[in-house]
C-alpha cells in the first residue's frame, strides 16, 4: 500500500510538467498579453508598455520564457504577478485559496447532509410523495443556473429579510476569534447553498439509484433471508456498496473545490481563487494562470489518489500492491 | 495510474475547453481605458444640498458607504497604480497642487497662487503653508519634486510607471530618465513653500502637468524606484500616506477599504468619521442602495441606464445626471498597414495601404447617414446619453457643435449618396455593388466587455443593410485578443467598434487622431487635420484658449467631413447617492469633490 502511494505520487511529477507545458503554451497562444488590454489611455504612451514587456522578458522566445518560469518553479519561486504590480503569486494565491476551501466545505457539508439521507430514504421508499418531491428538487435544483438562484436568495434573504449579509466574507476587520468564525459562517450560508444546489441534487439522484440497484443484489436477498433485520441490511452491506460510486464524485469535488465558482463568487462578492483564476485569464496574467493550474492539477490528483485509497477501505475486494 | 492518467486527460481538456471559452467570451466591463486622476465632475444637485444645509447646519460624525463593482487591484501609490477602483480611494486620501472648477479651469489646491514666465517654459508656483501630511510632518515644496523626480526616475518604467506623460515635457527629462546625469531639473523647489516647473518648450498648458497627486518624500525617500510598487507604503492600508482629507487606515483585502477622517486636514477637520468602500456585484447594487446598506455608487460606473427609473422611484435616493468625457465610434479603416510595418511596429504613413472598400469620403459619409444614433441612445441607453458630432466632449471650451456635420438619420439620402457614387445593386441580390459591379462588403468587427457596444453591433448592421450595404459581422472578440487585431491591422477590418474614457485636463484630440498616433486605429492620414492639430498647440499663439478653441472648431469640420469614425454617442454619467448624505458638489468629471464637506443628516 505504501509502495503504491509513493509509486503514486511520483507519477504526479511528469504529469505535471506535462500539465504545465499545455497550459504554458496555450496561455501563450491566447492573442495578446497583459499590456494588450491596457492600452486604451489615450494619456499613457504605448512605448511604456514595450519598455516594460521588455523589463518582464514578454519579448524572449516562449521556451526560454517557460524554462525561466519552470527553473524559478522549481525552485519554490511562483514569481510575480504581472498583473498585481509588487505582489508574488503565492500572496495572492493564499490570500484568496482559505476562503475558497471554508465556501468549498461549507457546500460539500451542506450537499452531504441533505442528499446522502435523502437519497437513502428515496431508494427505501421508491414512489412515495417524498421521493417524488425529492426528485423534482433535484431536477429544479441541476436546472436552475446558480447566478440566478443566487439572485433571488439575496433579494428575498439579504434584502427583504435581511437574515443574512448579501457581500463578502466578513462583516469588519474587528472581530476576531469565535465570533470571526461565527461571522464568516453567516456570511456563507447563502453562497454555500447557492453553490451546494446543484451538487446536491446530483449526490441525491446518485445515492438513490446506487441504493435501489444495491437492494435487488443477490447478496442483499441473502443478508435478508440470513433473517438479518433491516437497518443492518442498509448500513452493513448496502450503504458500503452503495457509496463507491459517492467517493469517486468526491475525487473530482476535491479538485473542484480549490478551482472555486467563479460565479458563485461573482454573485456575492466573495473573493475566492475563481476570480482571480478568470482574471488573471482576462489579464493574460501569465506567473497566476500557470500557478492556479497547477495548483488545480495537484488537487485533482491528490484527490484521486485519496479516492482510490478509500475504495480499499470501504470494499475490502480492492487491494493495491 | 491508468485510471489517474485518464482523468488528467479530462482535466486538461476541461482546463482547455474552459480556457478558450474564456478567451472567447469574457465580460468583463472595465477594460476601457482607465480613468484618469484628471477626469471630471458636475453640478446639477448642488442647490439642492445647499438648501437642505440651511434648514441644519452640518453635522460632524457618521459613517457613509460607498460602493464600487470591481475590486482594486491593490496599488494606492498614485504615481504607480493604473485603475480607476484605486483612483477612488486615491481621491480621498491624496491632494494635487492644483484642480479643476467647473468649467474645467485650473483653481488652487495645494497650491494657492501661481504665475508663468513670457514665454511659459515655466511655471511657479506658491503652497499652501501648514498643511500636514497624515502622520503628522509637513508638507513641503520637497515633496513636489521628489514626486516629480520619481515619475522621471530611470527605473520608473520598468517598475510599471505609466504616468511619464506628466514628466515628458520637464526641462531635462531625457537626460534623467536614461540615466545620464543624476541632476533632476524639471522641478525645482526655491523656498519650502515655492517650487517652479521647468519646461523643454514652451507650455500651453503647464498646469495640466502640476495637477498630479503628490507623495510624502519622508516616506519613500529610503525606497528605490524600483521597488516602490512593492513597498507597504504603496500598498498597506496605515502605511500609505497622503495630505487627502482621509486617511486610509484598513481594508479587509478585495472587499472592504475604510478611510478615516484626517483630523488637521488643511482645508478643516472633515465632518465624516469615515468612508468605507465596498465591492459589491453589479446585480444587487440596486436592492442595496435602496435597502441603505450602501449610500453611493458613482465612478467609475454608475449606475446602469436600464435602472435609471427603478432608482429614481426609491425616493431615498439623489441621481446625478450629467454627460461623460468619453464617447463611443464607429471606426472606418481608412489605411491598413503592411505585414512588414506590423512586424516591426512601425507606423510610417507612407507604407500604409488605402482600404479601396471606404476610400470615398462621400461612401462614409452615407454609411454614417444610414445609422440611426438617437435610435440607439434611445433603445440602449434609455435615452441617458447623447449622439455627439466631434471627438471633443461636450463640456469643453474647444466643442463646436455648429462646426461638425450632424449625421441625421436619413437611410433616402444615404441611399441616393450611394447611388450617385454609383454603389447600386446590379446583380439583383439586395444589396449594392461598389461602381465595378464587384462585391461589396463591409467587415464589422467589435469586442466583448461593454454590454451596450456588444449590443450595438447587430443594430448597426441591420440598419445599413436597410440601406442596401452588406455588412459581414463577425464574431465579438475578447477585449484583449481585440485590441491586439486592432493594432496589428495588416488586416481585412473595415468597421470596428470602440469606447474612449477620456480625462477633463485637456481636449486635445491628437494623442488619438493624429497621423501617428498609436490610437488611430483608423489610421487616419489628413494632412488638414495634422496641420491643425499643431496649430492648436503651437506657442505662442496657442497660449490664448480662444485661438486654440478657433482652431479646434476649424478641426472638428475636417473631421466630421472626413470621418475617420462616425462617433455614435456619449453615455451619460449616472452617479447615485443616498440623500442621508448632504453637501456634495459633482463637478463635470467626478462627485468626489471637497469630500471634507460632506456630512449625514443622521450623524447623531
Amino acid at each position: 500500500m505504501h509502495k503504491y502511494i509513493i509509486r503514486r505520487i511520483l507519477v504526479f511529477i511528469p504529469m505535471l510538467i506535462m500539465l504545465s507545458i499545455i497550459v504554458f503554451a496555450l496561455a501563450k497562444a491566447a492573442p495578446g498579453d497583459p499590456f494588450t488590454g491596457k492600452i486604451l489611455d489615450p494619456t499613457v504612451d504605448p512605448e511604456v508598455f514595450n519598455e516594460q514587456r521588455e523589463a518582464l522578458g514578454l519579448n524572449d522566445p516562449i521556451p526560454v520564457q517557460y524554462f525561466r518560469w519552470a527553473t524559478s518553479m522549481a525552485k519554490g519561486d511562483f514569481g510575480e504577478s504581472m498583473y498585481y504590480k509588487g505582489r508574488d503569486v503565492q500572496s495572492l494565491i493564499s490570500e484568496r485559496i482559505v476562503n475558497t476551501v471554508y465556501l468549498g466545505l461549507f457546500a460539500l457539508v451542506i450537499t452531504l447532509v441533505v442528499a446522502i439521507p435523502i437519497g437513502i430514504y428515496s431508494a427505501k421508499n421508491p414512489y412515495s410523495p417524498l421521493d417524488y418531491s425529492a426528485t423534482t428538487f433535484g431536477f429544479l435544483g441541476l436546472a436552475i443556473p446558480n447566478f440566478f438562484f443566487g439572485l433571488i436568495a439575496i433579494y428575498v434573504f439579504a434584502i427583504k429579510l435581511g437574515w443574512f449579509p448579501a457581500q463578502g466574507t466578513i462583516s469588519n476587520i474587528h472581530i476576531t476569534g469565535f465570533s470571526e468564525f461565527l461571522n464568516r459562517i453567516h456570511h456563507m450560508v447563502l453562497p454555500g447553498i447557492t453553490l451546494g444546489l446543484a451538487g446536491t441534487a446530483t449526490y441525491m439522484r446518485y445515492m438513490r439509484s446506487e441504493v435501489l440497484d444495491v437492494l435487488g443484489s443477490d447478496y442483499i436477498r441473502t443478508a435478508k433471508a440470513k433473517g438479518m433485520n433491516d437497518r443492518n441490511v442498509l448500513y452493513k452491506h448496502t450503504l458500503r456498496n452503495a457509496i463507491i460510486p459517492i467517493i469517486t464524485l468526491m475525487g473530482f469535488e476535491f479538485g473542484a473545490l480549490l478551482s472555486g465558482a467563479i460565479i458563485t463568487e461573482q454573485v456575492f462578492s466573495y473573493p475566492g481563487l475563481g476570480t482571480l483564476f478568470i482574471n488573471s485569464i482576462t489579464n493574460r496574467d501569465y506567473p497566476v494562470i500557470m500557478s492556479i493550474t497547477l495548483l488545480l492539477g495537484v488537487a485533482i490528483l491528490i484527490g484521486n489518489l485519496l479516492a482510490d485509497i478509500f475504495y480499499s477501505i470501504v470494499d475490502p475486494r480492492i487491494r493495491y500492491d | 495510474m491508468n485510471r489517474a492518467f485518464r482523468r488528467l486527460l479530462i482535466l486538461l481538456v476541461f482546463l482547455c475547453m474552459m480556457g478558450f471559452l474564456l478567451v472567447a467570451c469574457n465580460d468583463d466591463g472595465d477594460e476601457e481605458g482607465a480613468e484618469n486622476e484628471d477626469t471630471t465632475e458636475n453640478t446639477d444637485d448642488g442647490e439642492e444640498g445647499k438648501e437642505e444645509k440651511a434648514e441644519s447646519g452640518p453635522q460632524a460624525g457618521g459613517t457613509l458607504t460607498g460602493a464600487m463593482y470591481s475590486a482594486p487591484a491593490g496599488m494606492f501609490n498614485p504615481i504607480f497604480y493604473e485603475e480607476a477602483y484605486e483612483a477612488n480611494i486615491l481621491s480621498f486620501t491624496h491632494d494635487s497642487l492644483v484642480s479643476q472648477n467647473e468649467s474645467l479651469e485650473f483653481i488652487p489646491s495645494l497650491a494657492k497662487e501661481w504665475e508663468t514666465n513670457e514665454d511659459q517654459t515655466s511655471l511657479t508656483l506658491k503652497l499652501e503653508e501648514g498643511v500636514t501630511w497624515h502622520d503628522g510632518e509637513e508638507f513641503t515644496a520637497e515633496d513636489v519634486v521628489f514626486t516629480y523626480k520619481s515619475m522621471s526616475d530611470p527605473d520608473y518604467v520598468s517598475a510599471g510607471g505609466i504616468r511619464t506623460a506628466y514628466v515628458l515635457p520637464l526641462l531635462g527629462y531625457t537626460a534623467y530618465s536614461s540615466g545620464e546625469t543624476d541632476t533632476f531639473e524639471g522641478v525645482v523647489a526655491e523656498d519650502d513653500y515655492t517650487v517652479t516647473f521647468h519646461f523643454e518648450e514652451p507650455n500651453i498648458n503647464p498646469l495640466y502637468y502640476a495637477s498630479f497627486p503628490i507623495i510624502p518624500e519622508h516616506i519613500f525617500k529610503d525606497i528605490p524606484v524600483a521597488e516602490m510598487p512593492e513597498a507597504a507604503e504603496s500598498r498597506d492600508a496605515g502605511a500609505v500616506i497622503g495630505t487627502g482629507a482621509f486617511k486610509f487606515t484598513e481594508m479587509v483585502e478585495r472587499e472592504q477599504y475604510i478611510l478615516e477622517r484626517h483630523e488637521d486636514y488643511w482645508q478643516g477637520t472633515p465632518y465624516l468619521e469615515s468612508i468605507v468602500w465596498k465591492v459589491v456585484a453589479q446585480s444587487v447594487m440596486t436592492g442595496l442602495l435602496e435597502s441603505g446598506e450602501v449610500d453611493f455608487i458613482a465612478d467609475p460606473n454608475g449606475i446602469p441606464p436600464a435602472d435609471f427609473e427603478t432608482v429614481q422611484g426609491f425616493g431615498n435616493i439623489e441621481i446625478i445626471e450629467q454627460p461623460d468625457f468619453g464617447y463611443q465610434l464607429l471606426g472606418f479603416k481608412h489605411n491598413h498597414r503592411t505585414s512588414e510595418d506590423v512586424e516591426a511596429g512601425a507606423l510610417e504613413p507612407d507604407n500604409w495601404v488605402p482600404n479601396e472598400k471606404l476610400a470615398d469620403p462621400k461612401v462614409r459619409q452615407a454609411i454614417s447617414y444610414a445609422v440611426n444614433r438617437e435610435g440607439l441612445v434611445e433603445g440602449l441607453l434609455y435615452g441617458r446619453g447623447q449622439p455627439i458630432n466631434s471627438p471633443i466632449a461636450t463640456q469643453f471650451w474647444a466643442y463646436d457643435d455648429a462646426a461638425a456635420t450632424n449625421y441625421n438619420y436619413d437611410p433616402e439620402k444615404a441611399g441616393s449618396m450611394l447611388d450617385e457614387l454609383g454603389y447600386v445593386d446590379a446583380n439583383g441580390d439586395g444589396f449594392r455593388e461598389d461602381p465595378e459591379g464587384n462585391e461589396w462588403v463591409l467587415n464589422l468587427d467589435y469586442p466583448t466587455g461593454n454590454e451596450l457596444r456588444e449590443k450595438t453591433a447587430p443594430l448597426l448592421k441591420q440598419q445599413l443593410e436597410e440601406a442596401g450595404i452588406s455588412v459581414n459581422m463577425r464574431q465579438p472578440k475578447e477585449m484583449t485578443a481585440y485590441v491586439e487585431e486592432l493594432t496589428n491591422d495588416n488586416t481585412d477590418w473595415d468597421l470596428y467598434l470602440l469606447g474612449w474614457s477620456l480625462g477633463s485636463a485637456d481636449p486635445d484630440p491628437s494623442g488619438l487622431w493624429a497621423t501617428k498616433a498609436a490610437y488611430n486605429f483608423s489610421r487616419w492620414n489628413n494632412p488638414e487635420s495634422e496641420e491643425l492639430m499643431q496649430k492648436a498647440l503651437k506657442a505662442p499663439e496657442a497660449f490664448e484658449q480662444d485661438y486654440r478653441a478657433e482652431v479646434y472648431s476649424e478641426w472638428q469640420t475636417v473631421f466630421s467631413e472626413d470621418l475617420p469614425a462616425l462617433l455614435l454617442y456619449a453615455q451619460n454619467s449616472l452617479w447615485a447617492y443616498n440623500k442621508r448624505l448632504q453637501g456634495v458638489e459633482p463637478l463635470p468629471y467626478t462627485m468626489y469633490q471637497d469630500a471634507h464637506l460632506w456630512w449625514v443628516n443622521d450623524a447623531n
